[in-house]
């Protein structure tokens, strides 16, 4: 186990590292992205233009500048943006964690809940209408961009039917649980949904094709023969294999989206998470929060996989034994 | 009996005036308090007055922020004229080279702290320590400047700025004089803040003010809020009125539909944001009293490249000029109202501007139609038929669609034209790169303060060209000899006579527009689209809405 953790320990600090160098190296790569005009200011003097150039070390040679970039975000931990000068990098993505974590949370409890009650009608249905029709449904989830759906909800919900229906849909935002628990869930609860539904889509299909894979095994003729019911059957043999492809798609899209691969359900419903941030900082090419927030998404996707790891063994006896 | 009656209607008619007057008093007074909700998409940077140069925060220093000098806080043209703000006056000496101003007393920045001469000479010494963007340009001219620059550190500006604290003055000796100093005084670079401000931008972190708000908080991921400063009081209704609202805040982050969307909920009192073409038509008509459309002193224009072919031929960029069709991009812009088409550089009612349009179906004064077969002629006489073109624009949607017109029009006349789009955040510098061999581009210009140099002498003067730097603003590299000289003839002119620099100005003017450096596209507007909620609407020509001036409740 320590052995595992470690070699897991050791390739997280390699992808992170690659990483970073990666977006740094893209960045300055691309022509005309230079900060120091755009921090220098519209119509600036030459010797201003230097001058902020030496002063945010943009003078300095690549590597120089990418050291002295990590020793600020890791060491000193005051790196500071490029574009709103002054605004600490790191404070930014520690503010913007909670709201990420609230909205895929939510979501995340949905979708898991709703997928598997359809997946398994489905997947016990197999071939009936009721089968098709929960198919349709997850299809037609699947098929809607989240942000097409998440504007068309606040189209509903904050203008057309704002005045009746939907008036106690609060303003656009996030609501602190700290603030007003019961206002934390109004505010996220459409977002939850939003985002959830091509989720919910997705996991259906694949859990219900592991169900009825999973109900042709040999271990579950075996327990039928064993003379289980029919339920015991379903949930303690045939769901809990069918699971293992659910848990480590559900690992990687989680770790993802904490990560802020929610960017767009974050930037529909005006959450300031860190999609939200990530998106900012790639609009205004500010590097410094690129590079804070490209690393924290990197490290959810690398822990979400490892956590993959150990669940997995947990679901299936078979790896523990490897 | 008729004299009883005429006295009684006297008597009558006093006393309703002063039942009106009361009443209206009590109702100016009525209004105050409350919190007006401003909307943005994005924070717009630092805060500090000394850098920041956003019309973004430039608005909302207009209540928060004061210099020696303030543009009149009032509607319409009435905004282009300065008054004396923290000083309550000012002589000039010494042939336009010294300039001495009287502190106003009694005036305290929001920390409590009384503004002194000691303070307003650090702000000045504030401007070069901390680069302003304008250190170079506005505040070059002062006695000291040129060390200031060469060692920000280390600034003291000696000779060139002097406090006397007895007969409370502060001196400001200029090298040359300086006829538009008046206005670099009064923007938002030359704030007075507490002396012990530090040496380095301030950042997120916000400046005592001495103006009726001062910042409360700011996080530019969420919001900036103002709130009253317990410490301000009115000293000059015209140079900084007292506010309504008791708290400002602008919180940072919605999408400019969603921004749309609350405001007519409510929820939010108004957006910094153009409303999106699709949502006009509903603003114009079931929101029309909430909507305020504005002219603005600016122009849109695509700037040509005179160094590097094809439009270093005159009569190339004279057939671009031809052959642009300006009433489709006002169409792309959102239609007449909100912009009208022009030819030349200074906008419509700006100082020096005489109208004139050689690049139209019958030259006159205005544009009427384009003369695409005049066009047509100009790139075969020019030689450069066939040559690529490439029109960068940034990647929002009115931009891009201004790109890929222009491109169109390109084609049309003879080029071989594509268009490029690039994030809005660079485009800006890229384009002034040299390096970067751009060709023609999509611009726009808003004036810093209202002086036709502002626009000619800072977009197409020798002085704003620098190969190979990101901040080189004449983006045509255009660096016409005899008429930089009459630019230099019109600054030393505005020292004696304003009216004579201006006609000379005039003149320019037409004659950059001769050589096209340029195609000049239109005369945007702006819409100001306020929640139903918000009363006295004044609409300041130099830094637009006054936000403190109107009322919530």
């Amino acid at each position: 186990m320590a052995r595992f953790l470690a070699r897991r320990f050791v390739s997280m600090l390699f992808v992170l590292f690659s990483i970073s160098v990666l977006s740094f190296l893209i960045f300055f790569a691309t022509p005309g992205v230079d900060p120091a005009a755009r921090i220098a200011g519209k119509n600036a003097d030459q010797a201003t233009l230097q001058a902020v150039r030496h002063d945010f070390g943009l003078d300095r040679p690549l590597p120089v500048r990418y050291g002295l970039m990590m020793k600020k975000l890791f060491i000193s931990r005051d790196l500071t943006s490029y574009v709103n000068r002054g605004a600490k990098v790191i404070p930014q993505v520690t503010q913007a964690a909670p709201v990420t974590l609230s909205l895929v949370f939510g979501a995340a409890v949905i979708w898991v809940l709703a997928s598997i009650a359809m997946g398994m009608l489905a997947g016990v249905f197999r071939g009936r209408p009721i089968d098709t029709l929960v198919m349709i449904v997850g299809l037609v989830g699947i098929s809607m961009p989240v942000f097409w759906l998440g504007e068309v909800v606040n189209l509903i919900t904050q203008s057309r039917l704002h005045g009746s229906v939907f008036s106690w849909v609060p303003p656009l935002g996030y609501i602190p649980f700290s603030r007003s628990p019961f206002g934390w869930f109004k505010s996220l609860i459409l977002p939850w949904l939003t985002l959830s539904i091509l989720y919910i889509g997705i996991y259906a299909r694949v859990l219900r094709s592991a169900i009825v894979e999973a109900q042709e095994e040999d271990y579950v003729r075996t327990a039928r023969a064993k003379g289980l019911t029919e339920r015991r059957v379903l949930f303690r043999h045939a769901l809990r294999t069918s699971l293992i492809g659910f848990v480590s798609l559900f690992g990687l899209d989680f770790g993802a989206l904490v990560g802020g691969g929610a960017l767009l359900t974050e930037v529909v419903f005006g959450l300031h998470g860190v999609g939200k941030l990530t998106y900012d900082s790639l609009q205004n090419l500010d590097l410094p929060v690129i590079l804070a927030t490209v690393i924290y998404a990197a490290f959810f996707v690398v822990v979400a996989n490892a956590v993959v790891d150990l669940i997995y063994a947990w679901l299936d006896p078979r790896v523990r034994r490897v | 009996m008729r004299n009883g009656k005429a006295l009684g209607a006297v008597l009558l008619v006093a006393l309703v005036a002063i039942v009106v007057t009361g009443a209206a008093g009590a109702r100016t007074t009525d209004h105050r308090g409350g919190t007006l909700k401003l909307l943005a998409k994005a924070a717009g940077g630092t805060l500090d007055p000394q850098i920041n140069y956003t019309l973004e925060y430039w608005q909302l220093y207009q209540a928060s922020y004061d210099g020696l000098l303030a543009f009149t806080k009032a509607g319409g043209n009435a905004a282009f004229t300065t008054v004396p703000d923290l000083a309550s006056g000012y002589t000039i000496r010494n042939g336009g080279k010294q300039w001495v101003f009287t502190l106003r007393k009694g005036i305290k920045f929001s920390n409590g702290q009384p503004l002194t001469v000691k303070d307003v000479v650090a702000s000045f010494q504030r401007i070069f320590k901390v680069k302003s963007p304008t250190s170079g340009s506005f505040y070059s001219g002062i006695v000291g400047a040129s060390k200031c620059l060469k060692t920000p550190a280390t600034c003291t500006l000696a000779g060139g700025v002097i406090g006397n604290a007895k007969k409370n003055t502060v001196t400001i000796n200029l090298t040359a004089p300086d006829p538009e100093f008046k206005y670099k005084l009064a923007v938002p670079h030359a704030s007075i803040v507490p002396a012990s401000s530090p040496p380095t931008d301030a950042g997120t972190k916000p400046l005592p003010t001495t103006g009726p708000y001062y910042y409360a908080s700011y996080d530019p991921n969420k919001q900036l809020v103002m709130k009253r400063n317990p410490y301000f009081h009115e000293w000059s209704h015209a140079a900084q009125p007292a506010g309504y609202p008791d708290e400002i805040t602008q919180s940072y982050g919605l999408t400019v539909e969603s921004q749309i969307t609350a405001i007519e909920n409510g929820q939010a009192d108004w957006t910094l944001e153009a409303p999106p073409a699709d949502r006009l038509n509903e603003l114009g008509t079931k929101y029309a009293p909430q909507t305020h459309v504005e002219t603005l002193t600016a122009f849109w224009y695509a700037p040509m490249n005179v160094n590097i072919p094809p439009f270093s031929n005159l009569k190339a960029r004279q057939a671009v000029n031809y052959a642009i069709d300006r009433n489709a991009l006002v169409k792309i812009f959102g239609g007449p109202k909100l912009a009208v088409p022009s030819c030349q550089v200074l906008p419509p009612g700006f100082p020096g501007n005489k109208p004139y349009c050689p690049y139209t179906k019958n030259p006159g004064t205005h544009w009427s139609a384009p003369d695409v077969a005049k066009a047509k002629k100009l790139v075969a006489e020019s030689g450069q038929k066939g040559a690529k073109v490439v029109v960068i624009s940034p990647d929002d949607e009115v931009q891009k669609a201004v790109g890929v017109y222009l491109a169109s029009v390109l084609n049309e006349i003879g080029f071989k034209a594509k268009s490029k789009t690039i994030s809005g955040n660079i485009a800006f510098t890229y384009a002034q790169n040299t390096k970067n061999k751009v060709q023609i581009n999509v611009q726009q210009w808003y004036q810093d303060y209202p002086a036709a140099s502002d626009f000619l002498n800072v977009l197409f003067g020798c002085d704003s060209f620098h190969p190979g730097s990101d901040s080189s603003i004449n983006m045509a590299g255009f660096c016409n000899k005899p008429i930089d000289r009459q630019m230099h003839q019109a600054l030393k002119l505005e020292e004696t006579s304003f009216p004579k620099a201006n006609a000379l100005w005039a003149k320019i003017d037409h004659e950059v527009t001769d050589q096209a450096p340029m195609a000049t596209l239109f005369t945007p507007r702006h819409i100001d689209f306020v929640s139903k909620r918000v009363g006295n609407f004044v609409f300041s020509k130099q830094f637009y809405w006054l936000v403190d001036q109107s009322w919530v409740q």
